[in-house]
């Protein structure tokens, strides 16, 4: 838990991110002046090229026209840093491209699996909270600081599966790897409703016991709900129940860099560009307030 | 076998809705869970988008057959599918090459060539046709009535980026029609 020296001293307000997963020049025109910082999905910016995937250099072009205004960060989908035998290689390979042609000031990935046996699961499988998965997790983070130089952060993804036998409570896990490797954490305060919804997960409880210190970014996202569950399929303004649980997890957590206001690129077209830009606005205000 | 491949192999096997019933008691629990069929359904919902988007008129097609979802279950089930959209859409079409019904083995043929066209091959694809193509690629473009197969004809189409406008159709009469 933060002391109170922590909680009261000044800091400089986090920065404000989006999505932007490209081929809509418009939409990027109008965010950008109501940002600091894109967030870059390798995978949603790839290509396969023969055996291979590579990064549509059309896309990687108009992230660098804007390369004066704003910072990026790496946020990936398909790393499955969490699988038992192997990472995608696929996707170093899309990270070693991006960091060769962006300045990122992190990247970061879900604790998840994507992938088995080379096989694409369909979904994100959150890991079981053992000793096994740990070392797994923490080995392969060492690998990534090491490989790229720059803060690693993970982000718990939502439980939808009953919950598997494990031997770390949700943040006890989180702590574990945070202490053992030095990585970050993203908490996403819409995936932790989803939880608290579908799984009874205790939220404030989760936050009391989760070391806060190493959360560098939140992410706020709107979702669907579908046959009595919540799921993290972001296409929706903020809730204002999200926007409350993200601006409490602000107030908390004393090295907070960044708040990134997740969409889906299909969801562009529900939202609408004057939504996502309402929707940063409005974020911005409560950040500031 | 680890404790952590044993189950992440289950999960996959479950949300693949293959393999024995398991006997590993997490596994079990699982099976029987409406969750696994919400996980499911977000799995096949996100390849059904996938494909609905890159492979349109073959989409469009299997809809007005009513098995759009089926056929869609039925590859993520049998298949290793790709994250990447474009690998998932040829390899969604090429799964259509031995369809029995005419119409659907011949528009997605089609549409798999062009995609691969489209992607830079030199290859040239040849498609046969019971009816005339473009009638049914306007029908399916437009909603409108389906044309039904001709007899007494075939319709050979050639597909290759060296073609004059990429596509070139003739006609040939044979004495059994398809």
């Amino acid at each position: 838990m933060a002391s109170v020296d922590q909680v009261i001293r000044p800091r400089p307000l986090p920065a404000l991110a989006t999505t932007y997963e490209g081929e809509d020049l418009a939409l990027l025109e109008r965010i950008v002046p109501l940002i600091d910082t894109i967030e870059i999905s390798p995978d949603a910016i790839a290509q396969s090229a023969g055996k291979q995937a590579c990064l549509r250099p059309e896309i990687l072009e108009e992230y660098a026209s804007v390369l004066p205004h704003v910072n990026f960060i790496a946020h990936g989908v398909g790393l499955s840093i969490g699988s038992f035998d192997h990472w995608n290689e696929g996707y170093i390979g899309l990270l070693d491209e991006l960091f060769e042609r962006l300045n990122l000031e992190w990247h970061s990935e879900h604790l998840a699996c994507t992938q088995v046996a080379d096989e694409n699961v369909g979904t994100m499988l959150p890991l079981p909270r053992t000793e096994e998965a740990l070392d797994l997790i923490c080995a392969r983070v060492g690998a990534l600081q090491k490989r790229y130089g720059v803060p690693f952060l993970l982000e718990h993804v939502i439980r939808l599966l009953p919950d598997m036998p494990g031997e770390f409570t949700p943040a006890g896990f989180l702590n574990a790897i945070t202490s053992r490797t030095g990585c970050g954490l993203i908490l996403d305060a819409y995936n932790l409703e989803c939880d608290a919804y579908n799984q009874g997960l205790n939220i404030s409880a989760f936050l009391d016991e989760l070391n806060l210190a190493p959360v560098r970014e939140l992410h706020l996202a709107g979702g669907v709900q579908r046959r009595g569950f919540h799921l993290d399929i972001h296409s929706n303004p903020t809730r204002d129940s999200t926007l409350d649980l993200g601006l409490d997890i602000i107030r908390r957590t004393p090295n907070l860099d960044v708040v990134t206001y997740e969409f889906l690129k299909e969801a562009v077209v529900l939202l609408g560009h004057d939504g996502i830009c309402n929707e940063l606005v409005r974020i911005r205000q409560a950040i500031q307030q | 076998m680890t404790q952590l491949e044993r189950q992440q192999r289950g999960l996959l096997d479950l949300i693949k809705n293959r393999g024995v019933p398991p006997e590993d008691p997490y596994l079990r629990q699982v099976a029987n869970s409406r969750e696994l069929e919400m996980v499911r359904e977000i799995a096949i919902w996100w390849r059904a988008f996938q494909i609905e988007d890159q492979c349109r008129f073959t989409s469009r097609l299997l809809k007005r057959c009513e098995c759009f979802e089926d056929v869609v279950v039925t590859y993520f089930n049998n298949h290793r599918t790709s994250p990447f959209i474009e690998e998932l859409s040829q390899d969604f079409l090429n799964s259509l090459v031995d369809d029995p019904d005419w119409l659907i083995r011949a528009v997605s043929q089609f549409e798999l060539a062009l995609l691969k066209v489209r992607a830079g091959s030199a290859e040239c694809f040849e498609v046969l046709w019971d009816r005339y193509p473009e009638n049914v690629i306007l029908a399916l473009e437009e909603s409108s009535r389906l044309p039904p197969p001709e007899s007494g004809c075939v319709y050979r189409m050639r597909i290759g980026r060296d073609l004059p406008r990429t596509v070139v159709c003739t006609r040939e009469y044979t004495d059994d029609p398809a």
